[in-house]
């Protein structure tokens, strides 16, 4: 793939993937794949069902490790072997429908995993909620209490909580799995509104979806999967058609 | 928030807490209009004299509860850990503490046995603790030899039978016993008012002053009360005190601990906790540990309470103590749950069998009862949770 010879170029990528590659038995999820991403940078992932989108989600995420190739993190080369292991290094990820305890309320929720820890173990419940409510603030999330239980929010504050979330730790990357799927236009509308929020505080942004539209709204460059291969690299004001054409390989 | 809303929220968010203590209420001035005698001093002794070990054992499996597993094995456990004791105390004439120390160990062993299976092999709770019901009944059978071991005696039988009493004197009552609760009315009045002071340094929502104060000084007053029925019986049940440390500590560990919080997140939703970092097999591991330590202090209450140990104690210790968990509104699909209402879950059943007791209800009309309460109480929660559904 060749990137786009445009001012941004010139600065280092936040991650690159070079010639990954990952199998599942004799399926070839990963074919070779490279990938880069910057600051300030919402990049799209978009294919068919099967296309791998969500494989390498999970190798930048640390769930699966690939079987070839390299991950580099500010021109490091890096193994990420866990999630922990990703969140340490600076990447944040939002999986598809597994995001969120629904038992949990929004602040234990956003803290899952990374709990401010007190004497001997304890949770420091009051610094983790106003830490919690600042964040929600800061991304311009609407939701009636930081005490509230994921349970009984929408889909979409629940997406906007697991959106939130990546964000402890200060992250440099944030991963998202089809953030809008199960979401309704006026919802889909507000997590776009966070997407751009993350842009603007500076970080690369990896969204995959399925939805063209979601995708052409936020994000700056457009990079298409075919069963497992990089299959064509667009700006965002590519043509609804050649997009297509590229995820379903009629060009 | 304003006022009502913020009411609202309070009563919906405990609505299952706070129904269930209704409800318990409900059944105790059922049965003290019923029964002159239920209130007694000396009954209230017995109630709790009779069921600490059914509350021991319930605070472990709730946690367990609570991560989407069960233990099936309790009972068992109880029974062995009991054996063991009793094997080393009166068998081997050795002094109390090693009796109550072999008890422990084995408590331990047991539960890093059962949480390895279920954490490290991934063979689930319900399976690994029924073949350990199995298992460790067929070990108290082997370590007892098939017999009866009596009697303990000594400080072992004082660990369940024992009163402090007499310490500071009084007439007619206890005055070591009331100077304890109110000890504890202070303490639980002072805690209350930090972490709502707490709150308020951090602009959280609470409650406001009047009610404040009118919840402190009716739990100050029905503690009081409990506390002065007790101090004109015998004293201060020396299990008592056991059970109260264990409350104490527990409700801590679950409601304000890294480990408890992750312990919600497992059972709420594995996947997304391991995802967040949880080490969902440590978990796992560790509530199996812990139930086996719980179990084993149940064991040497047990036992001590007995005054021997018998190759079919603890028989159906699980069943009541599983029951207690989800009367007390533990949800059958993990995530939800608290030690307070397993508590006050396994007051209702010991409330309810003392009252039919006392009553002369036969004990075929006692089983019945007790099952149809169990049912009514988890139907409950089901149509609440959908209520809930339907309301957002």
């Amino acid at each position: 793939m060749t990137p786009p010879t445009d001012g941004t170029r010139r600065r280092s990528p936040l991650l690159a993937l070079r010639e990954v590659s990952k199998n599942f038995g004799a399926v070839e999820a990963l074919v070779g794949i490279d990938l880069e991403v910057y600051s300030h940078e919402v990049v799209a992932l978009v294919g068919d069902n099967g296309a791998g989108k969500s494989t390498l989600a999970k190798v930048v995420a640390g769930v699966l490790t690939p079987d070839a190739g390299q991950v580099e993190i500010e021109g490091r080369p890096v193994t990420i072997h866990s999630p922990s292991a990703a969140n340490a290094l600076g990447v944040a990820s939002v999986f598809q429908d597994l995001a969120v305890c629904e038992n949990l309320d929004v602040t234990a929720n956003v803290f899952l995993g990374q709990e401010i820890r007190g004497r001997a173990g304890m949770l420091r419940d009051g610094q983790m909620e106003v830490d919690t409510r600042r964040l929600l603030e800061h991304l311009t999330v609407r939701i009636p209490s930081v005490r509230t239980p994921l349970r009984s929010l929408s889909a979409g504050q629940r997406q906007a909580v697991a959106i939130a979330r990546t964000l402890i730790g200060e992250p440099r990357i944030v991963v998202l799995d089809e953030p809008t799927a199960a979401l309704s236009v006026a919802q889909t509308a507000e997590v776009l509104t966070h997407i751009e929020r993350l842009r603007e505080m500076g970080l690369g942004v990896i969204l995959i979806s399925h939805n063209l539209n979601d995708v052409r709204a936020v994000s700056d460059r457009i990079e298409v999967m075919r069963h497992g291969r990089n299959n064509g690299s667009f700006p965002a004001s590519a043509s609804h058609e050649s997009i297509l054409a590229a995820i379903t390989g009629a060009a | 928030m304003n006022a009502i809303a913020s009411v609202r929220d309070a009563l919906t968010r405990n609505m299952r807490q706070s129904g269930i203590l209704i409800a318990f209420v409900a059944i105790v001035v059922l049965f003290a209009a019923l029964h002159p005698s239920f209130l007694s001093p000396t009954n209230l002794t017995n109630l709790i004299l009779q069921y600490s070990y059914i509350l021991i054992l319930a605070i472990g499996m709730v946690m367990i509860i609570i991560a989407g597993q069960i233990d099936l094995s309790v009972g068992s456990v109880v029974a062995l850990t009991g054996a063991v004791s009793a094997v080393v105390v009166v068998r081997e004439g050795m002094p109390w503490w090693a009796g109550v120390l072999a008890a422990l160990v084995v408590g331990l062993l047991v539960g890093i046995w059962q949480g390895f299976w279920v954490a490290y092999v991934g063979i689930p709770g319900f399976i690994v603790t029924l073949a350990g019901m199995l298992l460790f009944r067929g070990l108290t059978f082997l370590v007892l030899d098939n017999r009866s071991l009596s009697p303990f005696g000594g400080t072992y039988y004082e660990v369940a039978n024992g009163f402090l009493n007499g310490l500071l004197g009084g007439y007619g009552f206890d005055v070591f016993t009331l100077v304890i609760f109110g000890i504890a009315v202070v303490g639980y009045g002072v805690s209350q008012w930090r972490s709502r002071q707490g709150k308020v340094a951090y602009q959280q929502s609470v409650e406001s002053l009047p009610l404040f104060a009118l919840k402190i000084l009716v739990v100050a007053a029905v503690v009081m009360w409990f506390g002065y029925q007790l101090a004109s019986s015998r004293g201060l049940p020396v299990v008592l005190i056991i059970l109260a440390v264990l409350i104490i500590a527990y409700t801590l560990v679950t409601q304000k601990s890294v480990f408890g919080r992750h312990i919600y997140a497992v059972g709420g939703n594995r996947h997304a906790a391991e995802l967040s970092g949880v080490a969902v097999r440590k978990i796992n591991f560790w509530i199996f540990v812990n139930m086996g330590f719980l179990a084993s202090i149940a064991g040497v209450v047990f036992s001590s309470r007995m005054n021997s140990a018998q190759p079919g104690a603890g028989n159906m210790f699980e069943l009541d103590a599983i029951a207690a968990c989800f009367i007390g509104g533990a949800s059958t699909t993990g995530g939800v749950g608290r030690v307070g209402g397993a508590m006050i879950g396994g007051l209702i059943m010991a409330v309810m069998s003392n009252g039919m007791q006392l009553m002369g209800v036969p004990q075929s009309m006692q089983q019945v009862i007790k099952g149809l309460v169990l049912l009514l109480a988890v139907a409950f929660d089901i149509w609440n949770k959908k209520r809930a559904s339907v309301a957002r």
